[in-house]
């Protein structure tokens, strides 16, 4: 094989690995990816067993196993027990910022006629500018969500977002009054008092406006800010604790995609594979020092559906038009024919038997084929 | 263009092929797509009863890969021939519960050939699993619709 395969040419935008020279520093290069997506962490998380994946990636992992292991270790673990691990994520960002001059100072001396001029000051004054540019160091701080805390990478969707999401810092300020309780199970805040009853209820998402009885404070701050005039739902910046997909009805998924503004269309699979999917891209930003924005996540649901929707179609139009060649056909009746025949004999005598309709033939037949 | 992650992951695995080359035994065959890779397996040494001999691993890549595992056969047309092994059925279905119900998803391509390529090495016998042919007869063209029953835990 060619060294310089086709495929790879849109992975050109990935970072130069570390020289051969340096296995200490591939090393290291490698502890920042997660083993799941084999890209640098976003959003680590650590569970039970001790091992770190991003959060979207181990979510995921996690919602689809029947019995939920580490995929490193195979030890138990459960979604709750998925912890954020904030020291990660900070190592991540920090060698993320200092991997560039690092490469610089491991290449090889260059030769006198590459004439590079010495690599101390410049390389250093040159990162520890661009590090400041790209990345605006903070110290020790909680959470939030703070428009002049937006990173870079949110940054550019930030001219959109920022009337959405001003209501929702505005509820992150909110809930954190004295009179307001933790949810043992889901963690959601809200009035004391009716902590049983949403615990009763089965940790339905809160919804502000049935959270508030007490909370006269909150509420007329809202009336004096405003945000209660506003038809714009609140949208609580909590974990969503998944339902009974059993016994959940496509109303009661309804009404959860209702909560976050999301398309309601589709019959129950549908929506349960959107709520499923939503809530794994909301947890996970939970994760993060650095949260997108609702709306981008809203964006990335939709894409990611979009393109399930045409790589399902796709395989379907590629079996039919394998069909057409002489070639995929043969194969599909060496594949195939002894199913057929069996079909064939049992449908035969049924008819026999029953003397159905042909209609009806047809329909079983194809039922049974796929 | 936005890759899916499962490109990413596929091209970062195909990169790492291309740079440090893959096990002795292990040989890519063809990955022209994002959707289907062969592999060239054969088994060194002596012991092997599966001396001389090569297989072709035919790897299907889902959208869903890694978190979802691939649909994994081996060839069976005229050049390339299924082996001889108690878990390999004639159609090339392979009954090994890593992909299945023990599939994890920070396995790859290459960690998957391995496993087989151990699994043929570990083989003493060369001969069909029981029910070969009620299963080859029934089987569906996609081994991830088989329902499989693990019973050898040795592989």
């Amino acid at each position: 094989m060619n060294t310089n395969h086709p495929l790879l040419a849109s992975l050109a935008d990935e970072p130069p690995p570390f020289p051969d020279s340096h296995p200490q520093l591939q090393r290291l290069d490698r502890s920042v990816l997660c083993t799941i997506c084999k890209e640098i962490f976003r959003a680590p998380v650590t569970v039970t067993c001790g091992h770190t994946f991003c959060s979207e990636c181990i979510r995921s992992s996690l919602s689809v196993m029947t019995d939920k292991k580490c995929p490193l270790c195979h030890a138990t673990i459960t979604e709750g027990s998925i912890r954020r691990n904030r020291a990660m994520e900070e190592v991540t960002e920090a060698w993320e910022t200092a991997r560039d001059s690092l490469i610089t100072l491991s290449q090889p001396v260059a030769g006198p006629s590459r004439r590079r001029p010495p690599p101390e000051p410049n390389s250093k004054s040159s990162s520890s500018t661009s590090a400041n540019l790209k990345r605006p160091r903070r110290s020790d701080e909680s959470r939030s969500q703070s428009p002049n805390k937006i990173s870079k990478k949110s940054t550019d969707h930030v001219d959109h977002v920022v009337s959405s999401d001003s209501e929702e810092e505005e509820q992150v300020q909110e809930i954190s009054e004295n009179d307001e309780g933790e949810c043992p199970l889901c963690s959601a805040r809200m009035a004391i008092a009716s902590i049983p009853m949403h615990i009763e209820r089965g940790c339905p998402p809160v919804s502000k406006k049935k959270s508030a009885p007490g909370n006269q404070k909150a509420d007329w701050r809202k009336v004096f800010s405003m945000a209660g005039s506003t038809k714009e739902k609140n949208v609580s910046m909590k974990r969503i604790t998944s339902p009974n997909y059993h016994l959940a009805t496509p109303t009661d998924l309804r009404n959860i995609l209702n909560e976050y503004s999301l398309p309601t269309v589709g019959d129950k699979p549908a929506l349960e594979a959107r709520v499923r999917q939503w809530i794994i891209l909301f947890n996970s930003n939970l994760d993060t020092e650095h949260p997108k924005s609702l709306s981008a996540l809203r964006a990335k649901l939709n894409a990611e559906e979009i393109s399930k929707k045409r790589d399902k179609e796709r395989g379907r139009d590629e079996a039919v038009e394998n069909l057409k060649t002489t070639e995929g056909f043969a194969e599909h009746v060496r594949n195939s024919g002894a199913e057929f025949e069996r079909l064939r004999k049992e449908i035969m005598e049924r008819d026999a038997k029953r003397a159905k309709a042909a209609k009806g033939l047809e329909a079983s037949s194809a039922i049974e084929v796929d | 263009m936005v890759l899916s992650i499962s490109s990413r992951r596929l091209m970062k695995e195909l990169k790492e092929i291309e740079t440090k080359g893959t096990p002795p035994g292990i040989q890519l065959l063809k990955a022209d797509d994002m959707e289907t890779w062969i592999f060239l397996i054969s088994v060194l040494g002596d012991e092997t009863v599966y001396k001389g001999e090569t297989f072709a691993l035919k790897l299907k890549f889902e959208p869903g890969y890694p978190i979802d595992y691939p649909q994994v056969t081996f060839l069976s047309d005229d050049q390339y021939q299924p082996p001889l092994h108690p878990h390999v059925y004639s159609n090339g279905h392979i009954c090994a519960s890593i992909l299945g119900s023990e599939w994890s998803p920070v396995l790859t391509a290459l960690s998957i050939c391995i496993t087989i390529q151990s699994m043929l090495a570990s083989c003493k016998k060369k001969e069909r699993p029981p029910g070969n042919d009620r299963y080859v007869r029934s089987a569906p063209l996609n081994p991830k619709l088989t329902r499989w029953a693990y019973e050898d835990d040795t592989v």
